[in-house]
């Protein structure tokens, strides 16, 4: 039953593969970075053998298992999203006992790239204590990291099935997507914060704290071979029951959430409350931000201004580009107080939020191509609604850059710098999202994996990235030449540059675009048949 | 609606092969096929929403390959799956299609108003769209479609997912808007509704138009879904196969 399982899963990832070579490569390329992480992880975990330091071997092996354990938690939640592949609800109406689905779809979990990888990457343990301790130590730390395996496996399901059904209301959804944007965002401040704190730390406290790592769940099984080297006996047993202990209680929580999700995977639409009342209104007034004309444009900026707060994604995507925005320039200058060269990264970045304009809208395009919007007038308004964002952050930016550097003069220049490179990143962008749009998936979870081919649109927009940086690095040579001359017309001077390459461009994007509607459309939209 | 020769592939499957189709003014037009006949890629190119490879497509005379601009602002279009914005809210949609379409806003209120009131989708909702179920979605559509009054009405599958109730105030409301002189094409699978409202039917299969005409001639004296069936070439359970049941 258990084969079946494991057999469907690896038919499902075959044919997902089938006539779509650019997923296949992103597929192999998933392999090899499985098989190079893999590789690294045995040599890494397989130093402290080698060089016969029992020492360093007690602090390494339950740290890098804990982190392992911890990875097979966050990674999913973060980056990768959950292998949905085997949707338990689909099993629903099929007479299954429980205890038969779990152990099917535990066993189908297992098979694939990452586990195979992690379990060959603690091979290393394996080999090192067998340096230490001989073959009955080596027998137990592979007893460990088979079990350590299972754990992490179990972890991650049982965890993101649990968040899954709390997520299942679109509300509940959004919310969630905003909060790992901010995480997300938050991750690069708090790696600078914990190698601050890893420089200031001394080994004994690292030992101390790979000892007690060692007595919870995720570090004991990576400490069972190490046990047996050192020869404590009595503890084998101990961390034995506490793993144990700790992925039945995984596994039950796991069937329970998963009894839950079978039931109601297709209800709950999420009827919001209708809301009615409230002052009469009329549909324009409510439609319409205060102080836009009643205009088409008015009304897309309108549209644009809505979704960057409404829309899970776009509101993600403006979330994390605040964060970024403010943290980026603040984090280097305390660094050493010059942030003069990442603000045009900055400037750079915001104009990125466009680059896949079209296809966050998805297929709901189609109203504008029906209502016959012209492409210049379309550019333009989404342009204004984001920059109705992006400008006051940069305002911000410029002055939290001035004020943290101590040199409060230098604002204007650095915000025309910013305005700048935003300018320059539109003017790159725009062609580009209209040429390389791809669709997003309209997908239920939010932990969904965007479609493969996403990625390489990815990196094209790392590239314009890199062009606008490019772009406005004349004025950036100029205002270091200009010196304090450029404190007094950096501002007019960067804005009316960023204006410029604006307008030129955004000219070309909107004949572009007229020309393009439909094609864009199906690039966009999710099915083919439109 | 006039449609001349039109050509449309994907990749290698032929999705439409040179259709020609004329919808007289002022009908009630039933576009008839099975899932995949080439329905909704047919509209598609129709209202300029999907380039066909060959082929013209002329609504109310205006090319809408050629001279898109008076083509669409006579037309009203509900597409499939129902493509909205549909993170505003009904009247925040309504009053954003009103605007797209240069029309002034006094008028957009008034219109917007009204159909909110008839549709029965609450003038002071708050509720995204997104929300809404099916049926409010294909009504909130549908209102969108009517806001401009254009002249020719393209709805693909209009009572898809729509419950009894909702579905026939869309057909009262449809009839009513024929009986004012407009033109509605819509396509369906459904043959008791096609029966019902059209006076012009068509069907196709394959990308290919199998047969056109008025209700009258295209049935004959069987009913809709036996000339479907055969027309479409689907088999009929003969009683010997599946006997086991």
């Amino acid at each position: 039953m258990v084969v079946t399982f494991v057999r469907l899963k690896l038919k499902l990832t075959a044919n997902g593969l089938r006539g779509k070579p650019a997923r296949t490569v992103l597929f192999v390329l998933g392999v090899l970075c499985g098989g190079l992480f893999a590789v690294l992880g045995y040599a890494g975990l397989a130093v402290p053998g080698v060089l016969d330091d029992e020492h360093a071997a007690g602090i390494v092996l339950p740290l890098a298992g804990g982190v392992l354990v911890l990875g097979w938690l966050f990674l999913p939640l973060l980056f990768f999203g959950v292998d949905e592949s085997l949707d338990p609800a689909r099993f629903a109406l099929l007479p299954l006992r429980r205890r038969t689905l779990i152990a099917g779809l535990f066993t189908a979990a297992l098979a694939g790239v990452p586990a195979l990888s992690t379990l060959v990457a603690t091979f290393g343990m394996v080999d090192t204590v067998a340096r230490l301790g001989g073959p009955v130590a080596a027998l137990a730390e592979l007893v460990g990291i088979v079990l350590g395996l299972l754990l992490g496996v179990a972890l991650s399901r049982a965890v993101t099935s649990a968040f899954a059904e709390a997520l299942r209301s679109r509300r509940a959804r959004d919310l969630a997507t905003v909060l790992l944007a901010v995480v997300a965002a938050l991750l690069g401040p708090l790696q600078l914060l914990v190698l601050s704190a890893a420089q200031r730390a001394d080994w004994d406290t690292v030992a101390y704290l790979a000892d007690a790592l060692g007595w919870t769940p995720i570090g004991a099984p990576y400490s069972l071979g190490l046990d047996i080297v050192a020869g404590r006996f009595w503890a084998v047993p101990l961390r034995l029951l506490i793993v144990i202990a700790a992925g039945a209680a995984l596994l039950r929580w796991w069937a329970a959430t998963l009894e839950r999700a079978m039931l109601g995977a297709s209800s709950s639409a999420g009827r919001g409350s209708a809301r009615s009342g409230g002052p009469a209104r009329t549909p324009v007034r409510r439609l319409l931000v205060r102080g836009l004309p009643a205009t088409r444009s008015g009304a897309l900026i309108t549209r644009e201004m809505r979704y960057w707060f409404r829309e899970t994604r776009r509101r993600a995507t403006l979330v994390t580009l605040m964060v970024a925005g403010l943290f980026l320039p603040i984090t280097l200058s305390i660094g050493d107080g010059s942030p003069g060269a990442l603000v045009i990264l900055v400037g750079g970045l915001a104009a990125m939020a466009l680059a896949n304009q079209f296809g966050m809208d998805g297929n709901a395009y189609a109203a504008n191509i029906v209502a016959g919007v012209p492409g210049r007038i379309e550019i333009q308004s989404r342009v204004i609604a984001h920059a109705i964002y992006v400008v006051p952050l940069f305002a911000v930016d410029a002055i939290v850059i001035g004020a943290i550097s101590g040199r409060p003069w230098t604002i204007a220049g650095e915000l025309g710098l910013l305005l700048a490179s935003y300018g320059v990143g539109l003017a790159l962008v725009l062609p580009v999202s209209i040429r390389a749009a791809y669709p997003l998936p309209e997908s239920a979870s939010p932990f969904a994996m965007s479609s493969g081919g996403g990625m390489a649109k990815g990196l094209l927009t790392m590239g314009v990235l890199l062009g606008a940086v490019i772009g406005s690095l004349p004025l950036q040579i100029v205002a270091y030449f200009l010196g304090p001359v450029w404190w007094w017309i950096g501002l007019p001077v960067g804005a009316a540059y960023g204006l410029a390459a604006y307008l030129i461009s955004v000219g070309q994007a909107g004949d572009l675009l007229d020309r393009r509607m439909p094609e864009l459309l199906v690039t966009i939209s999710q099915n083919r048949a439109v | 609606m006039s449609l001349r020769g039109l050509v449309k592939h994907f990749d290698t499957k032929l999705a439409v092969a040179q259709l020609s189709l004329e919808v007289p003014a002022g009908s009630f037009f039933g576009l008839l096929g099975p899932n995949g006949a080439g329905k909704t890629t047919t509209l598609s190119m129709a209202v300029g929403l999907l380039r066909p490879d060959a082929g013209q497509a002329f609504l109310l005379g205006y090319d809408v390959w050629s001279d898109p601009a008076s083509a669409k602002s006579r037309l009203g279009v509900l597409p499939d799956g129902v493509r909205l914005f549909d993170r505003l809210t009904g009247p925040e949609l309504l009053a954003y299609q009103g605007l797209l379409r240069g029309m002034d806003a006094s008028t957009v209120d008034r219109r917007a108003h009204e159909l909110l009131e008839v549709l029965e989708l609450g003038t002071g909702n708050r509720t995204l769209v997104v929300d809404y179920s099916a049926g409010m979605k294909k009504k909130i559509g549908l209102a969108c479609a009517l806001l401009h009054a254009p002249r020719l009405l393209v709805l693909d599958e209009p009572f898809e997912a729509v419950d009894p109730v909702s579905a026939a105030l869309i057909r009262d409301i449809l009839q009513r808007y024929v009986s004012g002189g407009g033109t509605v094409v819509f396509s369906s699978h459904v043959m008791e509704v096609v029966e019902r409202l059209c006076d012009h039917v068509a069907i196709m299969s394959d990308g290919v138009l199998r047969m056109h005409g008025t209700l009258g001639q295209v049935r004959g004296d069987r009913s809709l879904e036996e000339v479907f069936v055969q027309v479409v070439g689907g088999r009929v359970a003969t009683g010997s196969e599946l006997a086991w049941l």
